[in-house]
């Protein structure tokens, strides 16, 4: 992949979509997305579940038509050139892509050739990416053996056997425990560190997008916003203010009417605020606090920003 | 076209079938039982069908119905593919999606031929077969008759959603197509209506090959040589011609990747 580019081409758009919508016949799963995602980029697309993200992907892996709008990937159009863009592309599903009755080594051997890779080539990258994967002593084991966090990773090796220009990952760490998310986001680091390819990353897991270049919060087919992640957590205030009772009714209608509209989770309650509100809520918190089993002021972070956006809420 | 991803589908296929040695066996068994305790049962009342004694009549039918069920069974492993990781491996491969059509029915063409080849091994060393045979014709009845039995095959799967209805499948397609064919009985002596079902059936023509080139001038065969390759190509082509259409159309696919996108819905 590392082969020389033509000059100029690192600044044209790696991915690129313009009104890009898909409509089965009782849902509208995207609506007319635009994206546009630079070589080399690390990008996140954010949202809750059956928002539209997977179909996103999907459809810029030309596995599904769009219904309206185009899209191109590494240069080629998913429509008319689907060949040459799943060429250009690595894709990991949601779901393991391996043939569990076949070792580690075999399934990476069909997935080459698959690729048309030739075998001397396949065995190079095999050995690199299981070191780097840390899979070097499952070669000869079956994948139906595998922990789900090592089939995981092997199901990442098998994306980038082909070296892609272009990185699809769909919740490639969905299902896993916290210690193997960590390892399979320090492999996803190494290989881009390795290969500065671009990465589409679908994810609600929202600490491990605090990693990306830029996010992108897809609701309901939409995208509503996009931005770089810290940019999007200081848009949305200075602090939050957390209010936890039992019977918060009355306590949220008076903060509301000091802070503006906050959201409501069952027994608890957020509300952004500005410096200079903190000095209001230290008061309202001497003559209110006591209705609330707690009082929280934080710094907001990227959950805050997923909450208040899936809620359909501005940011601003 | 390119060679290797087709290499790819052929060598995993291969390796299943050497890995489930049951499937292998089974493979020689089912045509050995038909052969000797059925076809050793009816010669006792028929003694010969078309004048050759009638289980020197069921070789040709024996080694048919293992490419018949190899093929098919290899084919239909397409339906468990689209339920497994596999089909999605092969989804995103550099290559059309028709030619993991073409790619599957040379893999399931191939595997029925080695346990067609295996059987016919058996077959000569339990002196059934090799006095008199036409060896280029059996190798050309072999290759076509795989290919088309291949080619029903992956047509069967290409328009099943899932596993479950494997069971129809045997009854309903692999069944009466070995039942309906000139395996175990002459085409010109059924009664009209099963007659015209069975020459509508392009594995009769298969197994009337066979019939050529392991019986020479016994008369035991109903069509000539010409139609009998015509009809399996024709066969052949038309089958997956239209399994490749059916599979370039996303919505072969599609339930499954629809399914995991709105899972959590």
């Amino acid at each position: 992949m590392n082969a020389p580019r033509a000059a100029g081409v690192d600044t044209r758009a790696a991915i690129r979509a313009t009104g890009l919508g898909k409509r089965y016949a009782d849902l509208l799963a995207v609506d007319g997305l635009d994206i546009e995602i630079s070589s080399g980029e690390f990008f996140g697309l954010l949202g809750p579940n059956g928002s539209g993200k997977t179909t996103t992907l999907h459809m810029l892996a030309t596995l599904i038509r769009p219904s309206t709008g185009s899209a191109t990937v590494a240069g080629f159009d998913v429509v008319r050139e689907p060949v040459s863009v799943r060429a250009a592309i690595g894709l990991v599903f949601q779901e393991s892509a391996l043939d569990r009755t076949l070792s580690v080594a075999e399934n990476l051997r069909f997935a080459g050739l698959l690729h048309d890779l030739p075998l001397r080539v396949i065995g190079e990258r095999q050995r690199e990416l299981l070191e780097l994967f840390g899979l070097a002593d499952r070669r000869d084991s079956p994948v139906a053996a595998l922990s789900g966090g090592m089939r995981r990773a092997l199901d990442i090796v098998r994306g980038v056997l082909h070296e892609p220009r272009v990185l699809f990952l769909d919740e490639p760490t969905i299902g896993l425990d916290l210690p193997n998310r960590r390892r399979i986001w320090r492999f996803i680091e190494r290989l881009r560190a390795r290969t500065g390819m671009t990465v589409l990353l679908t994810t609600h897991y929202l600490e491990e997008a605090d990693g990306c270049d830029r996010v992108a919060f897809i609701r309901q087919g939409r995208l509503v916003e996009s931005g770089a992640p810290r940019t999007w957590v200081e848009r949305l205030g200075r602090h939050m203010l957390e209010v936890e009772g039992p019977a918060l009714d009355g306590l949220a209608a008076a903060l509301e009417a000091k802070l503006g509209a906050g959201l409501r989770e069952g027994d608890v309650a957020y509300f952004r605020c500005r410096d200079e509100d903190v000095a209001a809520i230290a008061r309202l918190q001497a003559e209110m606090g006591s209705r609330a089993s707690a009082w929280r002021v934080r710094r907001p972070n990227l959950n805050d920003v997923f909450l208040w956006v899936a809620a359909g809420k501005a940011l601003d | 076209m390119r060679i290797r991803p087709v290499y790819a589908v052929l060598e995993r296929e291969i390796v299943r079938m050497v890995r489930q040695r049951t499937r292998l066996v089974a493979a020689m068994v089912r045509p050995l039982i038909w052969l000797l305790v059925i076809g050793g049962g009816f010669a006792a009342f028929i003694g010969e069908a078309r004048g050759v004694d009638y289980k020197s009549f069921l070789v040709p039918g024996v080694l048919g119905m293992t490419m018949l069920f190899g093929a098919m069974l290899a084919a239909l492993s397409t339906v468990y593919d689209k339920e497994s990781g596999v089909m999605r491996m092969m989804l995103i491969a550099p290559m059309p999606h028709a030619w993991i059509v073409v790619a599957k029915v040379v893999s399931a063409a191939a595997a029925a031929l080695l346990q067609a080849i295996l059987l016919l091994v058996l077959l000569v060393a339990l002196g059934y077969a090799g006095r008199g045979t036409e060896w280029g014709l059996l190798a050309a009845a072999l290759a076509a008759t795989s290919l088309a039995c291949a080619g029903i095959g992956m047509l069967t799967a290409a328009f099943s959603r899932s596993l479950d209805n494997f069971a129809g499948i045997m009854n309903f397609v692999i069944f009466p197509v070995f039942f309906l064919s000139g395996s175990l009985y002459p085409v010109r002596d059924l009664p009209p209506a099963l007659g015209w079902i069975a020459t509508a059936n392009p594995y009769t023509y298969g197994v009337d090959l066979l019939k050529h080139a392991l019986l020479p001038g016994a008369g035991s065969a109903d069509f000539g040589i010409g139609l009998d390759l015509a009809v399996l190509g024709l066969a052949t082509a038309v089958t997956v011609a239209v399994a490749s259409w059916r599979f370039s159309r996303e919505s072969a696919y599609e339930p499954m990747i629809h399914v995991l996108a709105n899972r959590a819905q």
